[in-house]
């Protein structure tokens, strides 16, 4: 990937276009998940981040709410050009399989009770929640020696799978006594 | 039938959750789940159809997900106002903080914080997909699918894309 590197003086504005496209082949090879080609589109290819300022950027996206491949395109379009540049970057991420998906979701959807198509859909959300619980297993995996850690997930775990409070209550109801506990383990520690 | 009301109260619903969707979408499904099936906008089968569409698509498939439910709940306005609710939000966000990174990256409190809404998220995932498990038709055969999802995901190197697809071959040879 890294032969087709573009020279960029240091002050030249990336065009708008270039953006745009840029993330639109992050969308468009990003299936399931598009980080590892935000990262070699954006570091690799352009340049239009080094290393290390992609690490921060999606330490940063992670610590914020929402999709965080979404972040980076709003944090290197900013970076690029502004205000202007982040919506252009997240535009070209978004547009083209958002509407494709849409069309694709709704033709699909319109047959849904056909045996077949009905067969399918089920075995599908199946495989997915089976993927969301694993992807939920395998981050626990390095805090397992916490216990506070692991008894605030199952905390969170519970008060979503067996209640039906809004999420807004269980985050912020936990959240204030997860930071004080993690807090106090992390003073203790020192 | 005037919808319109139901997509902006949806859209409302959804630009709040993806205020708080700390950890990524999945940890909303819940939350959205009762909402829209209390309302009677969708069905429990509906919701879990969405799920899987949204699932085979590339791209960010949360926002395309609630965009379906928008586009049932009113249209294809529905449609613009969940996605925009969806990553409206959380972009603005991202855009403030990334302003203000530089300020607060070294700050201690940064690090405790994180720490602490980590397990939060991560019971919060966990949850999303223990929810999906029990949305749709469920029965013994299905519960097997997703055990068999979750023992492939954490013992294998297979793509997940694999694992959808056998989860909808074994869904089309009528196993469900």
């Amino acid at each position: 990937m890294s032969q087709t590197v573009e020279i960029r003086s240091p002050g030249a504005r990336v065009r708008l276009g270039a953006v745009f496209l840029g993330f639109l082949k992050v969308s468009l090879l990003g299936f399931g998940g598009g980080l590892v080609w935000a990262r070699r589109i954006v570091v690799e290819r352009h340049q239009w981040m080094n290393e290390q300022e992609f690490a921060e950027t999606l330490t940063l996206c992670q610590l914020m709410p929402g999709p965080n491949i979404v972040g980076i395109a709003v944090c290197v379009g900013s970076k690029l050009r502004g205000a202007i540049g982040a919506i252009t970057a997240v535009g070209g991420f978004i547009l083209f399989p958002w509407t494709v998906g849409l069309s694709f979701g709704g033709l699909v959807l319109q047959h849904a009770e056909l045996g077949i198509v009905r067969g399918i859909l089920g075995g599908l959300s199946a495989a997915a929640a089976g993927l969301l619980i694993a992807t939920g297993i395998r981050l626990l995996m390095p805090h397992r020696k916490r216990w506070i850690a692991l008894v605030f997930a199952a905390c969170a775990f519970a008060g979503m799978a067996f209640t039906k409070l809004p999420l807004l209550v269980v985050l912020f109801g936990l959240a204030p006594l997860s930071i004080a506990a993690t807090a106090l383990e992390s003073a203790r520690a020192r | 039938m005037n919808s319109s009301p139901a997509s902006l109260v949806f859209a409302a619903h959804l630009a709040v959750l993806s205020s708080i969707s700390f950890g990524g979408f999945p940890t909303v499904l819940p939350d959205v789940h009762n909402f829209v099936v209390a309302s009677g906008w969708v069905t429990d089968r509906e919701f879990a159809n969405f799920f899987a569409v949204s699932q085979v698509v590339p791209g960010p498939n949360m926002i395309l997900m609630m965009s379906l439910i928008g586009l049932k709940v009113g249209g294809i306005a529905g449609a613009i106002a969940s996605a925009l609710a969806t990553f409206g939000p959380p972009c603005a966000m991202y855009y403030v903080s990334y302003r203000l990174w530089d300020r607060f990256r070294d700050m201690p409190w940064q690090r405790i914080v994180r720490r602490a809404l980590a397990p939060l998220t991560i019971g919060l995932v966990i949850a999303g997909g223990y929810v999906m498990a029990r949305t749709g038709d469920v029965g013994w055969p299905s519960v097997a699918i997703t055990a068999a999802a979750v023992a492939l995901m954490l013992r294998t190197r297979l793509s997940p894309l694999w694992i959808l697809m056998a989860g909808g071959a074994s869904g089309a040879l009528g196993l469900l």
